[in-house]
This record gives structure tokens, C-alpha cells and sequence, in this order.
């Protein structure tokens, strides 16, 4: 029989790489935090396009930008996240392009131990922009269903006054449908930790997962080791989740 | 002669196979109130979004004080600001106080500051009897007050007409007549005003034309008396019994009932 140490004994010899937690833990928010903010803005213009471009229509010399946002999304959203970030990484080589990517490294230190973090390299920023082209095509598909449920009716009236198309969307339109996605909008901001991680699969990028797989072929305790991953998920996203709550009822409109 | 302030010549208006209007015409006056009337699909609430070209008629004209609006390259944003529309279902903006409300277009269209719009607008909410409730949102309104709103961010940006899209049928009776009263208020101090309604008292108080529409065609046009004394078509009979059914004297609910009774 193999020897196995106590649960405690297990846990602290897990828990002495704290500091490789924290560190790739820190580096998978970063990414998260990235790609969640640029995929913001990448979704809410799709949810335009997608929306409203076919208004333009009738100037023959703008392509059917509502098609082509539905093409991209139906592209991302139809495919393994995993292809994606494995399509990136390796296109410049294909294309015998070089990629310089600026490196981006971090230390600080905390308690007894200097901790030293990479923010940028090739990979990492492969990780941001695949994660962020993904988020955005999930959370375009958000914004659509506010934007669809605040209806036409608003908008007339908003034209009716002689406002603009473009006005009426930015002023009436979005300010609520902003508000109204938050509940739905928060699937996407709790799921896009957990996909963050695959970014692990491009190799050399020390994230959480990464750096877990260090500290388990370490101490040889995987079980403990993944249990403790996947308790700061947990607690990170109910975090995230509260906060939107909170967002969501100060946001509120009175009487609503 | 004088130049109408508007006038709507033979307009023509489907929705894929739908033909909703079929040549549809007539005009209306500076100062002048016309109500439109006719029963449900017949093309009246159409009419009004051809006029403001939310839905731009697919033949005919549309001259306002004399230029074309249904020209190609008329500044659409332009004409709507000198037409105002009141909606069935008020179309207030849900994020935004009624004062809000009301001097958004002042200042997103006008371009007026801050100050200045919220000074018009609190007249326009004066003119509807609503300036207390000026910091209230739209959801903490009764429908009533819902709809004067409605009527003052139409107010507020002076138009030249105001066109009222059946502005009280979506209202509890006991709401329907504090928004009749501010339109009648704002008939009798001169404002031009086109009204689908089914609200023949409002009818006979105020308008100087009422106009039958079946089946996207004017089938009858008269006075309000010519209306009640004399209409000619058999279609037009029909349906203001129809009304008078539903809005008339509490005799005759009776009457029809106890007929009922014996039948």
C-alpha cells in the first residue's frame, strides 16, 4: 500500500507553494479581466451590427454588417474554444511571421516571499485575444436579447422628437438595456474564469493550472492540490456574482 | 386660398402583401383639429406613422406648410422635430424622469444647455398639470399621468402638429378623462392636432372634421354634427352603433340587454 500522509500534513505541504498560487491565480484574473472588458466592447458592437446595420442597407457600397457580425459569432460560439486558442498561437508560424510581442513582468513582494509575474509575452496575449474574441460573441448574443427587450416602441418615440437613429439608440436604448443584461451578463462573467483556464493547453503561461500541476507532481498530493484550485474559484465567483447583484439593484430604475 | 399646414395626397402604404392604405387624402389647417376614426386594421394608426415618416408611405405625398416631406433627401430628423406624436401605449422612456423625458429632445435635438430645457420642459409639464411630478420615473406613474407626459415631450419641442395615436385606449376609464381634458385644453388654445380616437365626445367638442377610415380608404368625412345626425354610408352606421353600444348612455346597455332577455 502507498503511503499517504494525513490531511492536514497534506494540506500544508500543498499550502507551502502559496505563493505559486497566488501568482498563477493572479495571472488567470488578469487574463479573465482583460479578455472580459474587451470582449464587453467587441459583444456590444456586435449586438449593433447585428441589430441595426441592416437599416443601411440601401447604400450599396456598405457590406451587410449585420450578416457578417452573425457569421463571426456563429464562428466563435460554433467551435472549441480550445481550436481557437490552438489556431492563434500557431497562425504566425504558419505564416512565417515572428510575432514580437512585448514581454510585461511584475514582482512584488508579500509576507516573506518575492513574487514575480509575467503579464505579457506571446502567449499570454494569444490567451487575452482568443478569450476576448470568444467572450465577445457570447456576450454579443447578451446584449441582443436587452437590447431586443427594451422593443421599438422607445425608439419611435425617440425619433418621433427628431432625435437620431444613432441618438436614440445611445440615449434611450442602451442605457437601459445595459442595465437589463446585467442578470444574464453575469453567466458570462462567471463562466469566463473557468474557460480562462484553458489557456494552460498553449503551454508557458504559468496560471493557476499550471503552476498547480507544479506544486502536485511536488508534494504528489493532486487530489488536495485541485481541491484547493478549485476552492478559490469558487469563492472568487461568488464574489464576481455578489458584485454584480450589487450593481444590478443600484442600478435600478425607481418604480421598475 | 389658405396654404394648409398639412396636406396628405393619395398615400399608399403595404406591409409585404397587406395593402393597409389605398390613396388616402386630405388636409388639415393651421389651428385645426381633425379626428380619425374607424374600426381596428382599417390603416388609422398607419396614417400617423406615414405622416411622421416612421414608416414612409410607399406612393403618394406629404407637404408640410408647403414642402414635401416624402421627397428623397428631406432631413427626416428635421420634420419630426415639427411633428409631435402621442403613442397608444405612451413610449415614455423607462430610464429617465419625466422632466427627463420631456427635455431630452430639447437637448439632444435643439441642443439647448441644461438649465434652459429643463425650464421649457417644466412648462410643457405645466401645460399637462404635472410640474410636481416632474421627478417621478414613468413606472411610478399612473397611466393617465403616463400619457400626459407622453404629451408634453411632444409639447415641449413646439411643433408645427401634434399627431395623437389613439392616446387614451390603453387607459382605465377613470384616466381616460384627465387626458382628454388636456387635449381639449390644448385644442382650444389653438394647436393644430390630428387624433385617432373613438372618443366621440372629445370629437364633438373640438374637431372641426371627423374622418371614417375602412379598409385603408376614406369611406366618410363630415362634421362631427353630420356625424351624429346624418351619416350616409351603411358601414359607418354600423360601426358608431357599434360605439354607442359601448360608450353610449347607460339606457341603452339596458335596452339591448333586456332584448337579449326576451330573444
Amino acid at each position: 500500500m502507498i503511503f499517504q500522509a494525513n490531511p492536514i500534513e497534506q494540506l500544508l505541504a500543498v499550502l507551502g507553494y502559496w505563493d505559486r498560487l497566488l501568482s498563477g491565480f493572479l495571472l488567470t484574473m488578469w487574463m479573465y479581466i482583460w479578455a472580459l472588458l474587451i470582449g464587453f466592447f467587441i459583444g456590444l458592437f456586435l449586438a449593433l451590427l447585428r441589430q441595426y446595420a441592416h437599416y443601411s442597407k440601401r447604400w450599396w457600397f456598405i457590406p451587410p454588417l449585420d450578416k457578417i457580425a452573425t457569421v463571426y459569432i456563429e464562428i466563435f460560439r460554433g467551435t472549441p474554444l480550445i481550436a481557437q486558442l490552438f489556431f492563434f498561437f500557431f497562425l504566425p508560424n504558419a505564416l512565417n511571421i515572428s510575432p514580437d510581442i512585448m514581454v510585461l513582468k511584475t514582482s512584488f513582494n508579500f509576507l516573506d516571499r518575492e513574487i514575480t509575474l509575467k503579464l505579457l509575452d506571446y502567449p499570454i496575449f494569444v490567451g487575452i485575444l482568443v478569450l476576448s474574441l470568444n467572450s465577445g460573441a457570447y456576450q454579443a448574443e447578451y446584449f441582443r436579447g436587452s437590447i431586443i427587450s427594451v422593443g421599438t416602441g422607445q425608439l419611435e418615440a425617440a425619433q418621433s422628437i427628431g432625435m437620431s437613429r444613432l441618438s436614440s439608440i445611445r440615449h434611450v436604448v442602451l442605457p437601459q438595456a445595459l442595465r437589463r443584461v446585467i442578470p444574464s451578463w453575469s453567466n458570462e462573467a462567471a463562466y469566463l474564469p473557468k474557460y480562462t483556464v484553458l489557456v494552460y493547453f498553449i503551454g508557458g503561461v504559468e496560471e493557476i493550472f499550471s503552476q498547480a500541476d507544479f506544486i502536485q507532481h511536488k508534494t504528489f498530493f493532486p487530489l488536495t492540490t485541485y481541491i484547493i484550485v478549485a476552492i478559490m474559484f469558487i469563492i472568487t465567483i461568488t464574489l464576481i456574482s455578489k458584485l454584480l447583484d450589487v450593481i444590478h439593484k443600484r442600478t435600478r430604475i425607481p418604480g421598475l | 386660398m389658405v396654404e394648409p399646414l398639412l396636406r396628405i395626397s393619395d398615400v399608399w402604404k403595404s406591409y409585404d402583401d397587406l395593402q393597409v392604405l389605398k390613396g388616402v387624402s386630405f388636409e388639415l389647417l393651421e389651428r385645426d383639429v381633425k379626428v380619425i376614426f374607424g374600426p381596428s386594421g382599417s390603416g388609422k394608426s398607419t396614417l400617423l406613422r406615414c405622416i411622421n415618416m416612421l414608416n414612409p408611405p410607399d406612393k403618394g405625398e406629404i407637404y408640410l406648410r408647403g414642402s414635401s416631406i416624402t421627397a428623397p433627401k428631406v432631413d427626416l430628423n428635421a420634420i419630426r422635430t415639427r411633428i409631435g406624436m402621442v403613442f397608444q401605449h405612451f413610449n415614455l422612456f423607462a430610464h429617465l424622469k419625466a422632466i427627463d423625458n420631456v427635455s431630452i429632445g430639447l437637448r439632444r435635438v435643439k441642443g439647448l444647455h441644461k438649465k434652459e430645457a429643463y425650464k421649457k420642459a417644466l412648462e410643457a409639464l405645466n401645460v399637462v398639470k404635472l410640474a410636481k411630478w416632474a421627478d417621478h420615473y414613468p413606472a411610478q406613474l399612473s397611466g393617465g399621468q403616463q400619457q400626459r407626459v407622453g404629451i408634453a415631450r411632444a409639447l415641449a419641442m413646439e411643433p408645427d402638429v401634434i399627431l395623437f395615436d389613439e392616446p387614451t385606449s390603453a387607459l382605465d376609464p377613470e384616466l381616460i378623462g384627465e387626458v382628454l381634458q388636456v387635449m381639449l385644453d390644448l385644442a382650444k388654445a389653438g394647436t393644430t392636432m390630428l387624433v385617432v380616437t373613438h372618443e366621440m365626445g372629445f370629437a364633438r367638442a373640438v374637431a372641426s372634421e371627423l374622418i371614417f377610415i375602412d379598409e385603408g380608404v376614406i369611406i366618410e368625412r363630415g362634421t362631427p354634427e353630420h356625424f351624429s345626425v346624418s351619416p350616409k354610408s351603411e358601414r359607418v352606421k354600423q360601426f358608431l352603433r357599434k360605439l354607442d353600444v359601448l360608450y353610449g348612455s347607460h339606457e341603452k346597455l339596458l335596452d339591448i340587454s333586456e332584448e337579449e332577455e326576451k330573444g
